[in-house]
C-alpha cells in the first residue's frame, strides 16, 4: 500500500518540522515563552502545517490527474481498428485497464515476472490464460494492440507513482523547511495558524458544494456517453422497457416511460396511506392529546421513522405480500398473481412514511398561531370546525410542502421497491400487478456483470439523472412554500 | 381625572347578566385568580382595570369557559348567566361561547375573505337559512362593527390585508354575527393607534345598547371613557367594584387610589 | 357610527345553556368522529410498528437458535488404536458413533433402523469431527463425554415447524423421507436440544447447499470498518463545515449557495449518492470495488448534511455571551470559538453525530451500485484489508440473504435484521442518554 506508506512518512517529516519549528523558536526567545508573539505550539503548528498540507494536497491531486492523463495518452495509442462493431473505446480501455491490472496482479502473484509482463512479442493465447490463472476476469481474447496499450498503461502508471512520491516528499521536506525557518520570536505564528486552519474550515464546508458537483457530474458525463449509443427520443418517449441481455446495443427498449409509471404509481399508493394516517396522527397529537398521551404516542410513532428500508422491503416481500396474496390471489379473489405489487410496495412504504408526514405536519400545525384558535372559540366554534376551517387553512402551504417532501422521499426510496415491487416493466392500472421502478432499475443495471460502458449499463446514468432532477426539483420548490409559509407567523 | 363628564352619566339599574361567586382560579399550582364575587349587569359596559398578571384576562376568559382550551388551568366556584350555572356539566361550552362572544388583544382575523371571516359564525351556528340571508347578516354584523363603508367593495379580499384597526373592527363584526348577548373584550384596543382606539371605543358605547360589554383594559382612561361599572384587580384578587365615576373619584379601597394615582401597577 | 342603533338587537329567545339543541347535537357528533378519525390513526400507526415488530421477532428469533445432537460416547484405546490403523478412518469413526447412537436410543426404549447415509445428512460428517476430536483431546480416550454435533438446517426447519413431511415431495440428497422418522426417534430419546446459535453470531456467510452454516459476523466486522470510515471523515469535515457557517462565514452568496446545497444534499435519494461513488470512487478514481473503505466514503457524504445540520443547532445553541466573554479576555476568535464554545457545544455534537451513524448503518441502497453484496465467506485477515478487502455489510447481508429463495436464507435473513436493529437501538439510546445528561438549558 505505497500511498498508505507515504502518508505516513510526510507525516513523518511534519512531526519533525513541528519539533524543531517549536524548539527554534523558543531558542530564539531565550527559552522564554513569555517574549514569543504566540505560543510555542503554533509555531511547531506552522512548520507541521506547511508540511502536511502542500504535500497531501499534491498527492490528493495527483492522484486525481493521473488515471484522466494516463488514459488519455493510452486511448490515442489504440488503432481504429481495435474498436469493434457495437463496442466503443470505453469499452476497449476498460479492457486495457483490466488487462493492465491483471498483468499487476500476475507479478505480484510472482505467476509472471516482470521481464515478460513489460514483453510485447509475448504469445497471445499465453498471457490470457496466465491473467485468468491469476483471477483477473478477462473476457476476451487478449489482442496484440490491447496487450500493447495495456503494458504502456502499466509502465506510464509505475513511472508516475514513482514520480509523485519524489515530489510528494520534496514538497513536504520543503515545507517543513520552510516552517522550521520561521521559527523566530517576533513571527506571527498564531495567525499564520490561524489563516491556514480558516482555509480548511471553508474547504470543509465546500464538500458539500464537491458533493454536489460530484453528484451532477458523474451523472451529465454517463447520461450523455449514454445519449451517444441510444436515441435520447427512444428513452423519453418509447412505452417499452426491456434491456437485452445477451448482446450489446441494438436491440434494447430503453423506454423510462413504464419506471416512472410505476415509480408514481407506488409512491401515490404510499401517499394515500400515509397522508391521511399521518395527517390524523398530527392533528390529534397537537390538538387533542394531553401531554402524557403526546410524550408516549410521537416518539412510537417516530421509532418507525428510524427502521432502516431494508426492514420494510424485508416486511413488504415476507409480510405485507403473503398477506395480501391470502386475500387477493388464487385462494382470495383472485386478483393477485404474486407477492410482489404496486400494493405490496406502496403500502410498506407508507407505513415507512408515515412518521415523515406526521411529524413534519406537526411542526407546520404547531406554528399556526394560537390566536387564530382563539378567536374561532371565542365564536363557539368546536374544536374539529376549528381545525378544518381555521388551523388546516391556514397550515395549508405547509402540509403541501410536507407531502411533498415525502413524495420526493417515496419516488427516491429504492430498497422497498427492489424487493417487494418486482422486476417486470408494466404500463398497468392494477395495483395487483407487479411493476417496477426508476431506482429498482437502477439498482439491477449497474450491479450485474454487465460492463459500465454498454447502454444497458448506462441507462442506469440516464434514469438517475432523470430521477435527480424530479427529487430535486421537488426538494426545492417544497421547502421554498415551507419557508415562506414559516415566515408568515414569525 | 380629565374626564368628569362620566360622574353625570346616567346609569340605568339594568338586570344582572353575569353572577360570578367564589370563582377561584388555579395555573397548575399558581393561584390566579382568588376567591372573586361580581354581579356584571345587562347593557352596561363593564370595565376590569389592574396591573400586569392581576388576572383581570383570566377571570374574562373564565366567561365563556375559554380556560377549557389551557390543559393546565382549573376553574372553582361559580358563574351564573341569566341564572344558568355555565359550568354545569350539561352545559356544552360551543353553546354558550355563540351567547357570549370575544374580541382578543391582537387582532386575529382568520386567513380568509372579510366576508368569511364574519360569516364564519353564522354558518357554525347555522344561523342563515340560506345565502340571501347569510348576505344581510354579514352586511348588518359589518354595520355594526363600523366598517362596512370601508370594505364594502373588496369583501372577497382577505381579512389579513387590512390595517390593524380594520382588522380589530372586523373581528368585532365577526364576534356580533353569531348574535351574542354578551361580548368580552380583552384589551380590544392594546395593538391599535389612537385614531383606530377612538373608533372601537366609539363602537363599543353603541354596543352596549344591545350587549352586555365586560372590557379588560390597561388604559385607565379608556376605562373611565367607556364604561358605566369598574372592577379594579390586583394580585388575583377584586378589590373593588362599583360605579365608574365612584371608582376613578372616590376609591373606597387605598389599593385601588394608589392604582389611580398611579403610585401601584 | 349610527348602523348599530339603527338595527336594534332582534329579540332572539334566551335558549337555555343546559339544553343541547339539535344542532349542537349534530356538531358535537361531528367532533367526536373528528376525535376518533384522530385516535384511529394513531392507533393505525402504533399497529404498524407492533405488527412490524411481531413479524422481525417471530421470523427472526429462531435464527438465534440451533438444534443440536448430544449422544454420549466412550472411545476404548483400542478402538482409537484400530481406527487411525485402517484405510477409511473416518468411515470406522462414522460406524463407531453409529453404534452409540443406536445403543443409547435402545436404552431409552426407542427402535430404529438407520444408516450412514442418514447420519450424513441430518448431522454433517460426524466421523471427521469425532476424529479430528480425539486427536486434539486424546487424554479424553477412555471416559465418556457429551458429544454435541450441530444438526442440519432442514432439521432445524422440522423442529421449528417451518418445514413438515408434506412439503417434502420426494427425497434428494439433502434429505429423505425416512428421516422425518430418526428425527422423531432422536427426539423420543431425549438426545435433541436447543442452543443458542453462536455461529450466526460469529459465522460468515455460506453457499446455497449450507444456509444453516450461515453467520452475520464477517459483515458486521465490514460494516463497523465502514462506520470507522464515516466516523473519521464525517466528524471533523461535518464539525469543521459547521464552524465555518455558523462562526466565521460572512452573510454572501457562496456561503447561501453552501447552505442551499446542504439543505438538498440532505434530501438526495440514497440510491444518487451510490451512482456518485460508483462513477467517482470506482470508475473514475479506481479505489477497489465492494471495500468498506468505498462503502464508508459514500455513507460519509450522505451523513454530511445531517450531521452538518445537528452540529449547526448545537454551536447556536451556546449563547454569545460565551464568545463576548472569551473575546473580552484577548482571545482570538479561533481560540473563542475552539476553547469555549466547540467543548460547550460538543454533547450535542456527538448525539447528532451518533444519529448520523445509526443512518448511515442501515443504509443498503448505495452499497448495491459500489458491489458490497458479493458472497464473501471470510474475514479479513488485518487491519488494512478489513478497509480494503471485498466484504458486505448488515443491511447488504440482509438484502442478500433476502433474494435467495431458501426458506433457511430467509430465517437469517429476519435474524440479521434482529442484529442490525440492536445496534441501532444501542445507538440511539446512547445518543439519547447523552442528551439526557449533558443537556444544557441556557
Amino acid at each position: 500500500m505505497p500511498v498508505f506508506w507515504l502518508i505516513l512518512i510526510v507525516l513523518a517529516i511534519s512531526a519533525v518540522g513541528f519539533v524543531v519549528g517549536r524548539r527554534r523558536a523558543l531558542a530564539s526567545a531565550d527559552g522564554d515563552s513569555r517574549n514569543l508573539h504566540s505560543l510555542p505550539i503554533y509555531y511547531g503548528s506552522n512548520a507541521f502545517m506547511k508540511s502536511v498540507v502542500p504535500a497531501l494536497g499534491l498527492m490528493f491531486v495527483w492522484l486525481l490527474v493521473q488515471p484522466l492523463f494516463i488514459d488519455n495518452r493510452i486511448s490515442q495509442m489504440i488503432p481504429e481498428a481495435e474498436v469493434r462493431e457495437g463496442s466503443n473505446i470505453g469499452l476497449v480501455m476498460s479492457e486495457v485497464r483490466r488487462t493492465a491490472d491483471g498483468l499487476e496482479n500476475a507479478v505480484n502473484l510472482s505467476l509472471i515476472d516482470d521481464e515478460t509482463a513489460k514483453n510485447a512479442r509475448i504469445e497471445l493465447t499465453d498471457i490470457t490464460q496466465r491473467l485468468r490463472d491469476a483471477g483477473q476476469v478477462v473476457t476476451n481474447q487478449i489482442t496484440q494492440p490491447v496487450l500493447r496499450a495495456a503494458q504502456a498503461y502499466r509502465a506510464m502508471s509505475q513511472a508516475s507513482n514513482l514520480l509523485m512520491t519524489i515530489a510528494v516528499l520534496i514538497v513536504a521536506a520543503l515545507g517543513a523547511a520552510w516552517g522550521m525557518m520561521e521559527g523566530q520570536k517576533a513571527f506571527r505564528a498564531r495567525n499564520t495558524v490561524e489563516q491556514g486552519v480558516m482555509a480548511l474550515l471553508i474547504a470543509a464546508a465546500s464538500v458539500a458544494i464537491l458533493t454536489t458537483i460530484g453528484i451532477v457530474l458523474s451523472l451529465i458525463f454517463n447520461t450523455i456517453e449514454f445519449f451517444s449509443l441510444y436515441p435520447a427520443s427512444e428513452f423519453f418517449f418509447l412505452l417499452e422497457w426491456a434491456p437485452s441481455f445477451s448482446g450489446r446495443g441494438g436491440a434494447s427498449s430503453l423506454g423510462i416511460i413504464p419506471l416512472l409509471w410505476g415509480t408514481l404509481y407506488i409512491s401515490f399508493v404510499a401517499l394515500l396511506v400515509a397522508v391521511p394516517i399521518g395527517l390524523f396522527a398530527a392533528i390529534y397529537l397537537s390538538e387533542y392529546a394531553g401531554p402524557k398521551m403526546r410524550s408516549i404516542a410521537k416518539p412510537l410513532l417516530e421509532v418507525l421513522a428510524g427502521i432502516p428500508t431494508i426492514v420494510y422491503g424485508l416486511f413488504a416481500l415476507l409480510t405485507i405480500g403473503p398477506i395480501l396474496l391470502s386475500v387477493f390471489g388464487d385462494d382470495g379473489l383472485g386478483w393477485m398473481q404474486g407477492q410482489r405489487a404496486v400494493l405490496t410496495a406502496g403500502l410498506a412504504m407508507g407505513i415507512m412514511l408515515i412518521p415523515f408526514v406526521s411529524s413534519l405536519s406537526d411542526d407546520i400545525i404547531n406554528a399556526v398561531p394560537q390566536a387564530m384558535r382563539d378567536g374561532s372559540y371565542g365564536l363557539g366554534a368546536t374544536k374539529s370546525e376549528t381545525i378544518k376551517q381555521v388551523v388546516l387553512p391556514a397550515a395549508l402551504p405547509g402540509i403541501v410542502g410536507a407531502i411533498l417532501l415525502a413524495a420526493s422521499r417515496a419516488i427516491g426510496e429504492t430498497m422497498i421497491v427492489v424487493l417487494g415491487a418486482g422486476a417486470a416493466a408494466r404500463l398497468s392500472l392494477n395495483p395487483f400487478e407487479a411493476m417496477t421502478t426508476v431506482t429498482a432499475k437502477i439498482v439491477s443495471q449497474l450491479t450485474g456483470d454487465s460492463d459500465f460502458a454498454s447502454p444497458e449499463a448506462l441507462v442506469a446514468f440516464a434514469l438517475g439523472m432523470t430521477l435527480f432532477i424530479i427529487t430535486l426539483g421537488l426538494n426545492v420548490f417544497a421547502l421554498y412554500i415551507v419557508r415562506k409559509y414559516r415566515e408568515q407567523y414569525e | 381625572m380629565n374626564d368628569m363628564r362620566i360622574v353625570e352619566r346616567d346609569v340605568d339599574q339594568n338586570d344582572v347578566k353575569i353572577a360570578a361567586k367564589g370563582v377561584q382560579v388555579y395555573y397548575g399550582d399558581t393561584h390566579a385568580i382568588k376567591d372573586v364575587d361580581v354581579d356584571i349587569e345587562d347593557k352596561t359596559v363593564t370595565a376590569f382595570i389592574g396591573p400586569s398578571g392581576c388576572g383581570k384576562s383570566t377571570f374574562l376568559r373564565c366567561i365563556n369557559r375559554m380556560n377549557d382550551t389551557i390543559d393546565v388551568c382549573r376553574v372553582m366556584g361559580d358563574i351564573h348567566i341569566d341564572g344558568e350555572d355555565i359550568y354545569d356539566s350539561k352545559v356544552d361550552p360551543v353553546q354558550l361561547r355563540a351567547k357570549v362572544g370575544m374580541v382578543f388583544q391582537k387582532p386575529n382575523p382568520f386567513p380568509k375573505s372579510i366576508y368569511d371571516n364574519v360569516a364564519y359564525g353564522p354558518r357554525i351556528h347555522g344561523l342563515a337559512k340560506n345565502k340571501a340571508e347569510l348576505d344581510d347578516l354579514v352586511e348588518k354584523s359589518l354595520r355594526r362593527g363600523a366598517i362596512w363603508d370601508e370594505v364594502k367593495d373588496r369583501l372577497d379580499a382577505p381579512g389579513t390585508g387590512l390595517s390593524g384597526g380594520q382588522q380589530q373592527r372586523l373581528c368585532i363584526a365577526r364576534a356580533v354575527a353569531t348574535e351574542p348577548e354578551v361580548l368580552l373584550m380583552d384589551e380590544p384596543c392594546s395593538a391599535l393607534d389612537p385614531i383606530a382606539t377612538a373608533q372601537v371605543e366609539e363602537l363599543i358605547d353603541e354596543l352596549r345598547q344591545s350587549y352586555s360589554v365586560v372590557i379588560v383594559t390597561h388604559s385607565m382612561q379608556q376605562a373611565a371613557r367607556v364604561s358605566q361599572k369598574t372592577a379594579f384587580f390586583h394580585l388575583g384578587n377584586l378589590v373593588e367594584y362599583g360605579e365608574t365615576g365612584q371608582i376613578f373619584t372616590n376609591p373606597v379601597d387605598p389599593r385601588t387610589e394608589s392604582y389611580i394615582t398611579g403610585r401601584i401597577g | 357610527m349610527t348602523d348599530a342603533a339603527m338595527t336594534p338587537e332582534s329579540a332572539r329567545p334566551t335558549k337555555s345553556l343546559t339544553h343541547e339543541d339539535a344542532r349542537t347535537k349534530k356538531r358535537n357528533a361531528s367532533e367526536r368522529r373528528f376525535r376518533a378519525y384522530g385516535i384511529a390513526a394513531i392507533c393505525t400507526g402504533l399497529f404498524f410498528l407492533l405488527a412490524l415488530l411481531a413479524a422481525i421477532l417471530s421470523a427472526g428469533l429462531p435464527a438465534f437458535r440451533q438444534a443440536v445432537v448430544e449422544v454420549p460416547f466412550t472411545m476404548t484405546q483400542e478402538q482409537f488404536d484400530e481406527a487411525e490403523e485402517a484405510m477409511l478412518k473416518t468411515a470406522i469413526y462414522t460406524d463407531y458413533f453409529i453404534t452409540s447412537l443406536s445403543d443409547t436410543m435402545q436404552a431409552e426404549g426407542v427402535q430404529i433402523e438407520f444408516d450412514e447415509d442418514a447420519v450424513d445428512r441430518l448431522l454433517g460428517k460426524v466421523g471427521g469431527d469425532l476424529r479430528a476430536y480425539y486427536r486434539e483431546n486424546q487424554d479424553q480416550i477412555g471416559e465418556q463425554i457429551g458429544f454435541e454435533l450441530a444438526a442440519s438446517s432442514r432439521v432445524d426447519r422440522y423442529l421449528k415447524g417451518t418445514f413438515t413431511r408434506d412439503d417434502l415431495q420426494s427425497g434428494n440428497r439433502f434429505f429423505m423421507p425416512e428421516d422425518f422418522d430418526l428425527i422423531d426417534a432422536m427426539q423420543e430419546a431425549g438426545l435433541i436440544k436447543q442452543v443458542f446459535n453462536w455461529n450466526f453470531i460469529t459465522g460468515v456467510d455460506t453457499g446455497v447447499d449450507n444456509p444453516g452454516g450461515a453467520g452475520i459476523g464477517a459483515s458486521v466486522l465490514g460494516s463497523f470498518f465502514m462506520m470507522l470510515v464515516v466516523l473519521a471523515l464525517s466528524l471533523p469535515i461535518g464539525v469543521a463545515a459547521s464552524i465555518y457557517l455558523e462562526e466565521f462565514a460572512p452573510k454572501n452568496r457562496f456561503t447561501d449557495f453552501i447552505e442551499v446545497n446542504i439543505a438538498n444534499l440532505a434530501a438526495v435519494p440514497s440510491i444518487v449518492f451510490g451512482i456518485l461513488g460508483l462513477a467517482v470512487f470506482i470508475q473514475f478514481a479506481h479505489l477497489p470495488q465492494s471495500a468498506p473503505l468505498v462503502g464508508g466514503l459514500v455513507l460519509t457524504l450522505m451523513t454530511l448534511p445531517t450531521i452538518i445540520i445537528s452540529t449547526r443547532a448545537s454551536l447556536k445553541a451556546v449563547p454569545p455571551s460565551i464568545r463576548d466573554a472569551a473575546l473580552g479576555v484577548g482571545a482570538s476568535k479561533m481560540q473563542s470559538v475552539f476553547h469555549h464554545v466547540l467543548p460547550l457545544a460538543a454533547p450535542g455534537i456527538l448525539t447528532g453525530t451518533i444519529i448520523g451513524l445509526a443512518q448511515a448503518l442501515g443504509e443498503t441502497a448505495p452499497l448495491l451500485l459500489i458491489g458490497m453484496v458479493g458472497f464473501v465467506a471470510r474475514y479479513p485477515d488485518t487491519f488494512v484489508e478489513g478497509f480494503l478487502e471485498p466484504n458486505s455489510a448488515v443491511p447488504a447481508q440482509i438484502y442478500n440473504w433476502a433474494a435467495r429463495s431458501d426458506a433457511v436464507f430467509t430465517e437469517k435473513a429476519w435474524g440479521g435484521i434482529i442484529v442490525l436493529l440492536l445496534f441501532l437501538i444501542t445507538m440511539n439510546t446512547i445518543a439519547v442518554i447523552l442528551r439526557r445528561r449533558f443537556e444544557r438549558r441556557w
